[in-house]
C-alpha cells in the first residue's frame, strides 16, 4: 500500500468518526420522529392481510348473493300462471289433514258402521212426516 | 399456513411475528444514518424526515419478505429515489417562485426547544474540536457532485461495500468506485487530513 493510499485511509477514517459524531448528535425531536415512522411502517407492514382471511371477509357478500338467488327462484316459482292449482292443491290438502285429524269422521267414511246411516235415514223421514 | 405461502404478514404467524421484528431492528439501525443522508442531500430537516419516513414505509409494504441481507441496499436505493424525486421538485418550485411577483422570506416556525436540546455530547474541548470537523466537512459534502457525495455517504457513514454500493446508486461497481474516489479526492483537497 502507497503512502498516499495510508492517507486517503486516514482521511475515511477520520471522516467516519466525524459523521458519526454528528449522526450521535441528533437531537430527540428527530429522534422521536424517526421512531415514530419506524412504527407506522412496522404497522403498514402488518396491515397486509393474508389471502385466506381477505377470503373470509368476502363471506357476507357470498352469502347475500346466494340469498338473492333463493328469493329470485322462489319468485319465479309464484308466478301468476300457477297460482290456482297451486291453491286447489293446498285445499286439497287440508281437508284431508282435518280428516285424519278426526277418528269419528274417518269411521263414518269407512262405514263401519252402518246402523247410524239407518237410523239418521229413519228420523230424517219421521221429521218430514209429524212436519 | 395460508399466510406464509402468500408471503403476507400475519401477525399469528410465529415467522411473521420474527420477520417483524427483525425489520424493526433494521430500521432502526438505519434510520439515523439515513437521516444524515438525506439531510447532507436536501439541506433540509422536514425533508430529509419525509424522504426517510417514505423508504420505511415503501421498505415494509413492499421488500419485507425479501431476505434480510437485501434490505439494506434496497433501503438506501428506495433513500436515493425518493431524495432525487424531492430535489427534481424543488427545482421546478424554485422556478416557478423566482417568477412569483410577492415572494416573501421564508416563515419558518419558531425553534422547538425539545429540538434544541443537546444529545449527550463529549467534552468541551473535543467537542469543539469535532463541531468544527463537522461544519467543515457538512459544507465540503454539500458542494459534492450529487452521485460523489452518494458514494462517499454510504461507503464512509453506513459502510456498504462497493456492491451494496451500486445496488443502492442502480450504477456499476465501477461507477461506485469512480465516485467514491473522486470524492475523496476533492474533500481531501478542501479539508487536507480532517484530523480530529
Amino acid at each position: 500500500m502507497s503512502p498516499a493510499d495510508e492517507t486517503i485511509t486516514q482521511f475515511e477514517r477520520n471522516a467516519r468518526v466525524v459523521l458519526e459524531a454528528s449522526v450521535s448528535r441528533i437531537d430527540a425531536r428527530t429522534r422521536s420522529r424517526l421512531n415514530q415512522a419506524r412504527h407506522a411502517a412496522l404497522e403498514a407492514a402488518s396491515a397486509r392481510r393474508p389471502a385466506w382471511w381477505r377470503s373470509l371477509a368476502l363471506m357476507p357478500a357470498a352469502g347475500a348473493a346466494a340469498a338473492a338467488v333463493l328469493v329470485a327462484t322462489l319468485l319465479w316459482h309464484g308466478q301468476p300462471g300457477e297460482r290456482g292449482a297451486t291453491e286447489a292443491q293446498r285445499s286439497a290438502v287440508e281437508e284431508d289433514m282435518d280428516l285424519l285429524a278426526d277418528g269419528e269422521a274417518l269411521d263414518l267414511v269407512e262405514g263401519g258402521d252402518g246402523s247410524f246411516y239407518e237410523w239418521a235415514v229413519a228420523e230424517t223421514d219421521n221429521g218430514e212426516s209429524e212436519g | 399456513m395460508p399466510a406464509a405461502l402468500h408471503g403476507d404478514v400475519d401477525q399469528t404467524d410465529p415467522d411473521a411475528k420474527t420477520r417483524s421484528r427483525a425489520l424493526n431492528q433494521f430500521l432502526a439501525s438505519v434510520e439515523l444514518k439515513a437521516f444524515k443522508i438525506a439531510q447532507a442531500a436536501l439541506r433540509h430537516e422536514d425533508d430529509a424526515l419525509d424522504a426517510v419516513q417514505d423508504a420505511m414505509l415503501q421498505l415494509a409494504r413492499a421488500y419485507a419478505d425479501r431476505p434480510h441481507e437485501e434490505w439494506k441496499p434496497l433501503f438506501y436505493r428506495i433513500l436515493e429515489n425518493r431524495i432525487r424525486d424531492m430535489q427534481r421538485r424543488r427545482t421546478v418550485r424554485g422556478r416557478v417562485i423566482a417568477w412569483l411577483p410577492f415572494r416573501g422570506e421564508d416563515e419558518d416556525e419558531e425553534p422547538d426547544p425539545i429540538a434544541q436540546a443537546p444529545s449527550p455530547e463529549p467534552q468541551p474541548v473535543k467537542r469543539l474540536e469535532l463541531d468544527e470537523a463537522m461544519e467543515a466537512l457538512e459544507r465540503a459534502l454539500g458542494e459534492l457532485p450529487r452521485r460523489q457525495q452518494q458514494a462517499f455517504m454510504l461507503r464512509t457513514l453506513e459502510g456498504l461495500d462497493v456492491a451494496e454500493t451500486a445496488t443502492a446508486m442502480g450504477c456499476s461497481e465501477g461507477s461506485v468506485k469512480t465516485h467514491y474516489f473522486r470524492a475523496v479526492q476533492t474533500l481531501r483537497a478542501q479539508l487536507g487530513d480532517l484530523y480530529v
